[in-house]
């Protein structure tokens, strides 16, 4: 007997809202399928109606946990268009915040990852010092989540060297955290068990459904736009790309781990070696009629935004492509034959977006179609029973 | 490898297939094809130049026609293909069996834009609700949004 199980549309494991139905046998997931548009904003048909300036705060809006990339990706293009050249310092200042801003979402990330396997307090102690990188972000830009630090030329505030210094103190801090906590991780076992094996997407498969970010990144495809299509200054940046050849969740933690650490570096460098002068200059109302394809390496993945201008102030095209969606497809194939309770795990895997809310998931019966409401802390005991049922796997090693 | 590198390549792997090919930036390069030889150009790129990965599709409104935007990316290169079809008659053909991540642009493309893509796996609305009116097609240039108005239930007629 087959049971379809809708998950979504409204679902705490997912920031948008989603509806994916699972067909069930027993708990092993046989098929899952997805359908999108129950929060369709029409960004891209409004985007054609404001200028290129109002479109900045649009675009800021796509999303609410990396709002700054969408926006860089946005402005960073548009620059291209209008030919206009951003100051260094303005530069650096830009991805200065579009570094902190991944660390603030690799950080929720992780704590979501220890929270959906049952480690509560990895969750706590990674969102205690995400507060400290979203005070970072306030000292900078004087906001925690929609920075609107963008403008077309560079940035629109500068900072000096009283907060260089309190930036620099905090960067500190976070490190030394960061590297407490990932031995904590190194000495819980049941952690390491718990995700290692779970949600795996091959390497070959990764390739053919396009799949971007850390999540190809942990399947061994070594694909970060930082380095492949160096934007800004990161031609001269020194960084590693981060890999895992896990091709599960635990290479999908260890890829956000060591970015964190890379992040830190990337952060502390720009830092120290901040250009002098002015942080942005005077960019032109109109665009010449032209196009162009701006790449972005946003915390989740690659972002991809299509400009095409018509002379106008106006864009006359603004697509859109944020990073989640191209893993969907390959998020269904991670479903595949896993079992019902991994399902918050591998979902939180691709995507670090969580609203803590208690929603409710409607349990069909394939035949009869009567409908059972499961609550996600009721998915949440299930997975970990069924992680209290399974003996720990003693020899995965912690890789660090 | 170098953009003129790669546009020699491009040249001697597609000969007469390439309309119009262009370079305006570092990395960027944009090239025409008609609509018949876009399979097969996107298996070529894909088995010869290893172009396996699409960033996305991208539908421009063009007044009389659509154009299509296949956006390839690689370490170091950047690819767009780029063909037109009428609007009397949007058919364009699915690229999915070669590259089947591209699922979700197609169908996206089909909600947005009213084309059919042929030989589609997955043909099924993506976007747009199960109640959204036939012939409604938001990216379309002439499509305006209309807000219903609004109907307080026991208010006043």
């Amino acid at each position: 007997m087959k049971f379809t199980v809708p998950i979504g549309p409204q679902h705490p494991a997912l920031k948008e809202p989603i509806s994916l139905r699972m067909t069930l046998e027993g708990e092993i997931i046989r098929d899952a399928d997805i359908r999108l548009g129950y929060n369709h904003r029409g960004i891209e048909k409004l985007a054609e109606e404001r200028t290129w300036i109002q479109n900045i705060y649009l675009t800021e809006r796509i999303c609410g946990i990396c709002s700054h990339s969408h926006s860089t990706c946005y402005t960073q293009g548009v620059e291209k268009l209008m030919e206009v050249e951003p100051p260094r310092r303005g530069v650096y200042l830009r991805y200065l915040v579009a570094e902190l801003e991944r660390v603030h979402s690799h950080l929720l990330w992780l704590g979501v990852a220890g929270h959906e396997a049952g480690f509560d307090t990895f969750f706590m102690y990674t969102w205690r010092d995400r507060e400290v990188v979203m005070d970072i972000l306030e000292i900078i830009s004087g906001n925690r989540v929609h920075y609107a630090i963008n403008t077309l030329g560079g940035v629109r505030r500068d900072i000096d060297e009283l907060q260089k210094k309190k930036i620099l103190d905090s960067l500190d801090l976070l490190r030394k955290r960061s590297e407490y906590y990932f031995k904590i991780g190194a000495n819980e076992p049941s952690f390491v068990a718990r995700i290692a094996g779970v949600g795996y997407l091959s390497k070959e498969d990764a390739l053919a459904l396009c799949a971007v970010g850390p999540t190809a990144r942990a399947s061994d495809i070594p694909f970060d736009v930082r380095k492949d299509d160096p934007y800004g200054m990161y031609a001269e940046v020194p960084f590693e790309v981060c890999t895992a050849t896990t091709c599960d969740v635990l290479g999908r933690v260890v890829v956000r781990v060591k970015e964190l650490m890379q992040s830190y570096n990337i952060i502390e460098y720009l830092l120290k070696n901040l250009p002098d002068g002015p942080v942005a200059v005077r960019a032109p109302r109109r665009a010449k009629p032209n196009e162009v394809v701006s790449r972005y390496e946003a915390p989740r993945g690659e972002n991809i935004h299509y400009i095409k201008s018509n002379g106008t102030d106006k864009p006359e095209r603004l697509k859109v492509r944020a990073p989640t969606l191209a893993n969907y497809p390959a998020t269904i194939v991670m479903l595949k034959n896993g079992y019902i309770a991994d399902i918050p795990l591998i979902f939180a895997a691709i995507d670090p977006c969580i609203c803590c809310a208690e929603r409710t998931v409607a349990l069909v019966n394939g035949r009869s179609g009567e409908e059972k409401i499961l609550t996600m802390s009721y998915l949440r005991r299930l997975a970990q029973e069924r992680w209290k049922k399974t003996p720990p796997k003693k020899d995965v090693p912690w890789p660090f | 490898m170098s953009d003129s590198d790669l546009i020699e390549q491009l040249k001697t792997l597609l000969g007469e297939k390439i309309l119009e090919i262009a370079n305006p930036a570092v990395r960027r390069i944009f090239f025409r094809v008609e609509p018949a030889h876009l399979l097969d150009t996107v298996k070529a790129l894909k088995e010869s130049l290893d172009f396996s990965h699409v960033a996305t599709i991208s539908g421009v409104d063009l007044g009389e026609s659509f154009e299509i935007l296949y956006h390839f990316a690689k370490p170091h290169a950047q690819l767009n293909v780029r063909t037109q079809i009428p609007k009397s008659n949007p058919h364009v053909e699915s690229i999915c069996p070669v590259i089947p991540g591209a699922i979700f642009y197609e169908r996206e493309l089909q909600d947005m834009f009213g084309l059919v893509v042929d030989h589609i796996p997955d043909p099924r609305p993506l976007i747009t609700p199960d109640d959204w009116p036939a012939g409604n097609y938001p990216l379309r240039k002439d499509w305006k949004f209309e807000r219903p108005p609004e109907k307080i239930p026991g208010g006043k007629p």
